[in-house]
């Protein structure tokens, strides 16, 4: 454990912010609050904005418009060197001309801390992250996961009270990058301090983070924790861009929505996460909610199946329901054994299984 | 057969390969350099008998020493000179993009284009009693009447660092160019203002360039010869035009050789104590 370490992470709220580029607005009116000692994760596809609101909060980029309060105080003009918060960036950056262990004291150096003590508390630092006994080593005699980790002693070893990490873990591989985010999840519960993370995969968002914020073109889309992200995503982009989503036209009218072949599935009031007006609209499902149903079931829709595809423990079954809209299911390989390619079958989606949305498809 | 010696599908070359990419270069160097070199500093010794004479004389006299330490004195006036002079302009190259770094290099290597001969006549232009600087200098009221510009150490240490300048920009530029932006910002992010980012990082990851551009600038204003002949004063010789001197005017062969080994000695000492401290292979850049 570091010593001298304050309580808790600072509480961030981010007002109306916004960071033009000429004509681009990377980051359009966002506004979250997040609370002291909360892990979250800002998911996007490229080019969403999350580094630019990650750099904003470090101080790198002045946003043209709106606020940055850190625990109430606005930190909009400072510049990083004056915010106290730690970073932990996307490629390497410990300086290659000092050892481990004074890249871990460097930011106690830059606050005139005695040079005894600062050893002391990078070495201490260096032990938080498992890295005892590397001091002396010159960063390039780290592996890719040990320098990420020293750049993460060297974050915290400061006691910041927040953390911003910038897909600090894209570089590594697989296994590496699971050991990480692993060692993360711990430091972040041992320390208590507030953390932003910035990533584009989104397994790591949602095993991570408390909750989740998606951003599409600088706009936020939603906020919220992984299950609820998952199982009530705030409109079509956000149900898209978490896992799969079966996408179905349909046409609403206030209570029964109307499918492309003809058949009327009346709706529960729970499938409705926003308002929608009548006209159309469009019934997402997850793949894995839909089951196979008897001919004589009252929701069967005939499906007529274009693949199997076999993948161990599930299968996933493509087919075209009778409008040509494209539905995929994943079901258990022990019920599939007898499905053919080519043959009509039935399917149904369970009532809490079914989401509406309003307008086109995604 | 060539293929199978140089190798250019990016196998390892062998060492037949090696021998005779580097063949021209050590034969130039043989030729153009060691021998000539090795059969004037024999001369220093051997002639007219074999005997020390020349040497003693160089230390005996003090005009000789006097003429050393002076020009050590202004290698080293240029070097700092082309120094702050070029860092911010490669600060400038290395934070420029595309055609601006194009464009500073044009700038930059645009003197090339004429000869060093060309570059020192138009300092003698602007420098001269009715020059542009004296009449500028004249107008704007801080002197009365001319002032003695040409002919001096100034001149010289002037036209020296307007041309070798270029040597200082390229390896400061390559060595700041190797840095990543990425680490400024760790570098602020854990509380260095700029000026300490500048002095904790930038600086320490440039020392290989700025180094390797201060042996360079130093180590070719040791034995500039054109610009002190024709801005400095014939008081204030530097070494280059007195061995000169001894060769054309006085036709003492044996005497200049010996000057040249001192020169050499000296150019070996500061080299071989650079080399100590500075890793030599960084210095074309190389920071990380
Ligand atoms: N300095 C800049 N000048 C101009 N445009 C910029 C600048 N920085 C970012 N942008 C633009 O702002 C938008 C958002 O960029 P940002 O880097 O925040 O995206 P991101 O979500 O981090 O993407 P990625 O996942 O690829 O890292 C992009 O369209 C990008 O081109
Ligand atoms: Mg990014």
């Amino acid at each position: 454990m570091l010593d001298g370490r304050t309580a808790d992470g600072a509480a961030i709220s981010l007002r109306g912010l916004e960071k033009r580029f000429g004509s681009l607005a990377a980051v359009d009116d966002v506004s979250i609050d997040i609370e002291s000692g909360e892990f979250l994760a800002l998911l996007g596809p490229s080019g969403s904005g999350k580094s630019t609101i990650l750099m904003s909060l470090a101080g790198f980029e002045r946003p043209t418009k709106g606020q940055i309060l850190i625990d109430g105080v606005d930190c909009t003009p400072l510049p990083p060197h004056k915010r106290n918060i730690g970073m932990v960036f996307q490629h390497y950056t410990l300086f290659p001309h000092l050892s481990v262990v004074e890249n871990v004291a460097f930011p106690l150096k830059m606050r005139k801390v005695a040079k005894s003590e600062r050893i002391r508390r990078a070495e201490a630092a260096l032990k938080t992250v498992r890295l005892e006994g590397y001091g002396q080593r010159a960063p390039k005699q780290l592996s890719g996961g040990q320098q990420q980790r020293v750049a993460l002693a060297r974050a915290i070893v400061y006691n910041p009270r927040v953390l911003l990490m910038d897909e600090p873990l894209s570089a590594l591989d697989k296994n590496l990058r699971e050991e990480m985010q692993l060692e993360i999840k711990r430091l972040h519960s041992e320390l208590g301090i507030t953390v932003v993370f910035v990533t584009h995969d989104q397994g790591e968002a949602l095993t991570m983070a408390d909750r989740v914020a998606i951003l599409k073109e600088g706009r936020l889309q939603q906020i919220s924790p992984a299950r609820e992200l998952y199982e009530r995503p705030a409109n079509l982009f956000a149900a898209s861009f978490i896992g799969e989503m079966n996408q179905i036209p349909v046409d609403y009218d206030g209570g029964v929505v109307r499918l492309g072949g003809g058949q009327a599935i009346a709706l529960p009031q729970e499938a409705l996460v926003q308002p929608v007006p009548p006209g159309k609209a469009v019934l997402a499902v997850r793949p894995e909610r839909v089951r196979l149903v008897d001919a004589t079931s009252a929701d069967a829709l005939p499906v007529r199946l274009r693949d199997v595809v076999y993948a161990g423990a599930g299968t996933l079954v493509i087919g075209d329901l009778a409008d040509g809209t494209e539905i995929r299911a994943r079901i258990p390989s022990a019920d599939s054994a007898d499905l053919r390619a080519g043959t009509t079958l039935h399917m149904g989606f369970p009532p809490g299984a079914m989401l509406l949305y309003g307008g086109g498809a995604a | 057969m060539i293929a199978e010696f140089f190798r250019p599908d990016g196998r390892h070359l062998s060492k037949a390969g090696i021998t005779l990419l580097m063949l021209p270069f050590f034969a130039l160097i043989f030729f153009a350099f060691l021998y000539p070199l090795v059969s004037l500093l024999s001369i220093s010794v051997l002639e007219p008998q074999p005997t020390l004479e020349n040497y003693r004389k160089v230390v005996d006299n003090p005009i000789y020493l006097t003429v050393l330490l002076r020009t050590l004195w202004i290698a080293l006036l240029v070097s700092l000179l082309s120094l702050a002079l070029a860092f911010p302009v490669a600060w400038l190259m290395a934070r420029s993009k595309g055609p601006k770094v194009a464009f500073i290099t044009a700038c930059i290597l645009l003197p090339f284009w004429s000869s060093v001969l060309v570059r020192t006549a138009a300092w003698a232009v602007l420098l001269q009693r009715h020059g542009l600087i004296n009449e500028g200098l004249q107008l704007i009221g801080i002197t009365s009447e001319p002032v003695r510009l040409l002919y001096t150490q100034g001149a010289v240490v002037v036209a020296m660092t307007h041309v070798l300048m270029p040597f200082m920009v390229l390896p400061i530029y390559g060595a700041l160019r190797n840095i990543p932006a990425d680490y400024a910002r760790a570098a602020a992010i854990c509380g260095a203002n700029p000026l300490r980012t500048f002095r904790e990082v930038y600086l320490p990851l440039t020392m290989p360039g700025i180094i390797g551009g201060f042996i360079l600038v130093f180590l070719t204003s040791l034995g500039y010869f054109i610009t002190p002949a024709l801005l400095g004063s014939p008081q204030e010789m530097m070494i280059a035009t007195l061995i000169s001197q001894q060769i054309r005017e006085y036709l003492d062969w044996p005497f200049a050789a010996a000057l040249v080994g001192v020169l050499t000695l000296f150019v070996t000492v500061i080299t071989l104590a650079f080399s100590k401290v500075f890793r030599f292979d960084r210095m074309m850049g190389g920071a990380a």
